[in-house]
């Protein structure tokens, strides 16, 4: 059709199941039935794009209506979008271990509820505990002949735990997240875990603010990574002029130890057997021993910016692709956990994550741990709550000074333009120094 | 008249008729039905640089069942009205899985309802009226010497049936248009947004403030770390009392044991200066309703009042489950969605003063809201565009630095609120003066 040098069509079929139980109740149960379809035209210069439920692809002259409503919000856009040639083709995806749609509604509410009665300890005054599940069927085609279908089922829970005490209450909170697997099978003694952390922060101290060592857990330090250079090797930022690493590679911005990976293949919450555009997935190596070697591409960012290769566009249902995180970590490194506090000698070790934001154009971030430990003569010593990190991200790179040997994977959402999707943020144990700390006691 | 890209047309009208078979066929196999039926269209221009990069034109439905067999509740939507049949199935499922509760019914039919309060029928989902915007943002920004980093805007129209098995029928149309622009210059950033109901934003005005931002942001100055009296912006404070003040106040967390505000009825919680209060009729609020997502009619609701707690907000299902009435605060999650405790338009009333008169820490936005503690309030977050003022003036920008303390307790001692308001979510605040705030400077 004259004027459209390239189309493409995403459409996703699926369903969101959820149970919600509060105190031992089940409160909330349903389904949300998905159908939504992304029809993207590439005009003489940018982007038109109709998004339509319960979408049925038409063929012939319909087909071409649809193209040319597309087109005419094309005609809206000045700038001019070059594509780049990307490579085709899909990888497996992974076998079901569980799969959760096999298993009946009673049944994981069952499961559920234990989860749930396990966190029913003597202190604790309030439990909720929440499953989600959602399979997707999605189709991908486009102008260039690529066609792809495929199936992926993800499922979780997360146990929330309420101690409470003299008017004063702190929670605890755990949650599992799983690509083609069912965890709540096995999710019984989280609720505990949960419970017990709650008791344990009642009596946590509220540490005062200010600069000192850090020692950072797996996930928080899988925030860290995701938060701080995550998004800012996101190449439509950097197109955009809004991240802190334009113009950086081959630049060292952090020391020797620190190699940070995004890897959509791997088998964890962020899998994609294909991108959002049809591009293949592939490793990307982001910052290399302390040198920023790639961003994360779509097939439009890729001529813009350069440095990298295709394959990082990623979309909710019904959305337009953008370039997105998949599977991000830092590294090993060949030390132990107990090295780094050792080595941090008077600091606060940063357990768990409440979650994190960055301005990445601005170089800053900030993340919120569950909990921590002061550190004292390079030994553990007292728990304490309500600690975050906020840093930026360039000095925060160069102030990594060990990693531990030993990688753990976190399952969860990452929010962008709007947008949420599936990801996996991991890390050994990192050692900071002179980082920002967040508090508002006086311990 | 919509524009006839996305027009509603003859499938409006096939969906009003698959509302009387859900209600007829869910009527055989439950004691109530509720039938919500919305669809909308919207289009948005996406600004990258100084250029539109795409523009989109969406056309939604969502279809939102529930169901109450033997006070068992079960609750299913579809974005595929004509597949309602196995939506209902579904809510019926999750129905028989609920625990039962007390339940005294939905509403009736009640008064009939007056006009639309915020539907703008010259807010047209039409693409150049978008672009319109966006160049009016990036003209508004050439006032100061910045870079745009990208913008959007949007229009959208809804329209939304809500029907139950007990006779109620309301329907009811809805717009919403926003705008937002990001700036930068070299590493300070710069970002504003408007939202309204009605065709009333000026875009210059959104992109000459972004650019604002950016522009005198940049060489800040480290503040050392201290005691400061605060003055959060509505966005700033919006983030900050929505991440644990605001939730505090549903009656689902207070009666689930997940409230600090639990007991405190008829006590002072905040500063006697200030009032929150939820008004479904305020002339600015996006979600200003004359009844709730299940059919209650709505009421201004103060919640604090002279800083004293005055009431929490209830839906049906919560109201039945614990004894109270409900305070018409049932809100739909997404266009067509599911039913939760929440607010229509939250507001904040107490002294109007010129509150950057006296020497104070402006603080424009933050990172990290969310991060805040839900059940106690305890928060650290970063700043951003934060400056110093004295005299009445900005003597200079600050760098870094983080605000840290409790929400419960930052509002025990306030120095009043600008005259100025801004719509915030479901909010419209003012800015807002602390006392005695902490900050880790560099």
């Amino acid at each position: 059709m004259a004027g459209i040098r390239y189309y493409d069509i995403r459409h996703v079929k699926g369903a969101i199941s959820h149970i919600d139980i509060e105190n031992s109740r089940v409160e909330s149960a349903g389904t949300t039935f998905l159908d939504r379809a992304v029809i993207r035209v590439l005009g003489p210069r940018g982007w038109g794009i109709l998004t339509v439920d319960h979408f049925g692809r038409p063929r012939g002259k319909k087909f071409d209506e649809l193209l040319a409503k597309a087109s005419a919000l094309a005609s809206l856009t000045g700038e001019e979008v070059v594509l780049a040639d990307a490579p085709s083709g899909m990888i497996p995806v992974p076998p079901k271990k569980t799969d959760p749609l096999s298993i009946d509604l009673e049944e994981k509410g069952r499961l559920l509820l234990m989860v749930e009665r396990a966190a029913r300890i003597p202190g604790i005054t309030s439990t909720r505990a929440g499953y989600t599940e959602r399979y997707e069927d999605v189709r991908f085609e486009d102008s260039c002949g690529n066609e792809y279908t495929y199936s992926l089922v993800r499922s979780g829970y997360s146990i929330l735990a309420v101690a409470g005490r003299g008017g004063e209450m702190q929670m605890g909170y755990r949650r599992r997240h799983a690509l083609q697997d069912f965890p709540l099978k096995e999710g019984k003694k989280d609720g505990e875990t949960a419970a017990r952390r709650a008791l344990a922060l009642l009596d946590a101290r509220r540490p005062r603010g200010g600069i000192m060592n850090v020692v950072l857990d797996p996930e928080l330090a899988g925030v860290f990574a995701h938060e701080a250079v995550g998004h800012a090797s996101e190449a439509d930022l950097v197109q955009e002029g809004s991240s802190v690493l334009r113009g950086r590679i081959g630049e060292r911005i952090g020391s020797g130890i620190v190699t940070i990976v995004d890897d959509p293949t791997l088998p964890e919450f962020g899998f994609e057997p294909v991108d959002a555009e049809g591009s293949r997935v592939e490793k990307t190596t982001i910052v290399d021993k302390g040198v920023l070697s790639s961003y994360l591409h779509s097939r439009e960012t890729l001529p813009a910016v350069g440095f990298g290769h295709t394959g990082n566009a990623r979309a909710m249902p019904g959305e337009p692709p953008q370039v997105r995180m998949s599977n991000t970590y830092i590294a090993e490194g060949d030390s132990t956990p107990e090295e780094l506090i050792a080595e941090c000698r008077e600091g606060i070790l940063l357990c768990g994550s409440r979650g994190g934001q960055v301005d990445p154009g601005r170089g800053v971030f900030q993340f919120n741990a569950e909990y921590g430990y002061l550190i004292e003569h390079g030994e553990c010593g007292a728990m304490v709550r309500d600690v975050s990190l906020s840093g930026e991200i360039l000095a925060t790179l160069h102030s990594i000074v060990l990693c531990a040997k030993k990688r753990k994977m976190h399952a969860g959402y990452c929010g962008k333009g709007g947008q949420t999707v599936p990801v996996s943020d991991g890390a050994p144990h990192v050692l900071l120094r002179d980082a920002v700390v967040g508090g508002n006691g006086h311990d | 008249m919509v524009h006839p890209m996305f027009s509603f047309g003859t499938r409006w009208l096939v969906a009003m008729d698959t509302i009387e078979k859900i209600l007829k066929a869910g009527e055989r196999q439950a004691e109530e039905v509720e039938v919500c039926l919305a669809r909308g269209a919207s289009v948005t221009a996406r600004l990258r640089k100084r250029e539109i990069s795409y523009a989109m034109g969406s056309e939604h439905q969502a279809l939102s069942l529930r169901v109450i067999r033997g006070g068992r509740i079960g609750v299913s939507s579809t974005g595929n009205p004509r597949a309602w049949e196995a939506c209902l199935d579904a809510a019926l499922r999750s129905a028989a899985l609920a625990a039962p509760q007390e339940w005294d019914g939905l509403p009736g039919p009640g008064d009939k309802p007056g006009g639309f309060v915020n539907f703008d029928g010259s807010a047209v989902p039409d693409p150049d009226r978008v672009r319109e915007m966006v160049r009016g943002m990036e003209e508004g920004a050439c006032r100061y010497p910045v870079e745009v980093v990208s913008g959007s805007a949007q229009i959208s129209q809804y329209r939304i049936v809500l029907a139950n098995t007990r006779g109620l029928y309301r329907e009811d149309r809805e717009s919403v248009v926003s705008m937002g622009l990001e700036t930068i210059r070299d590493q300070s950033t710069g970002y504003e947004y408007e939202t309204s109901w009605k065709m009333d934003i000026d875009p210059g005005s959104v992109g000459e403030r972004a650019a604002f931002l950016a522009a005198t942001s940049h060489g800040g100055r480290d503040v050392p770390t201290g005691i400061y009296d605060v003055v959060l912006s509505p966005d700033a404070f919006g983030q900050l009392v929505g991440s644990s003040f605001l939730p505090a106040l549903s009656g689902r967390n207070v009666h689930t044991g997940r409230s600090r505000l639990a007991n405190l009825l008829s006590q002072e919680v905040c500063d006697p200066a200030l009032s929150f209060i939820d008004d479904p009729g305020h002339p600015r609020g996006i979600g200003s309703c004359r009844w709730d997502g299940e059919g209650t009619p709505t009421r201004t609701l103060p919640l604090v009042k002279n800083g004293v707690l005055r009431s929490f907000a209830y839906d049906l299902k919560t109201a039945y489950q614990y004894g109270c009435g409900t305070t018409g605060s049932a809100v739909r999650s997404s266009m067509g969605g599911d039913v939760k405790i929440g607010f229509h338009c939250m507001t904040l009333d107490g002294p109007r003063e010129e509150i950057l008169e006296k020497d104070a820490l402006f603080v424009h936005d933050v990172v990290g809201a969310h991060t805040a503690n839900p059940l106690t309030g305890d928060f650290s977050v970063e700043l951003a565009n934060a400056y110093f003022y004295r005299g009445g003036n900005p003597e200079y920008p600050v760098r870094k630095a983080m605000l840290t303390g409790n929400v419960f307790e930052m509002l025990g001692e306030t120095g009043g609120l600008s005259r100025e308001e801004k719509v915030v979510g479901c909010c419209v605040l003012p800015s807002i003066r602390l006392k005695n705030q902490r900050i880790i400077g560099n």
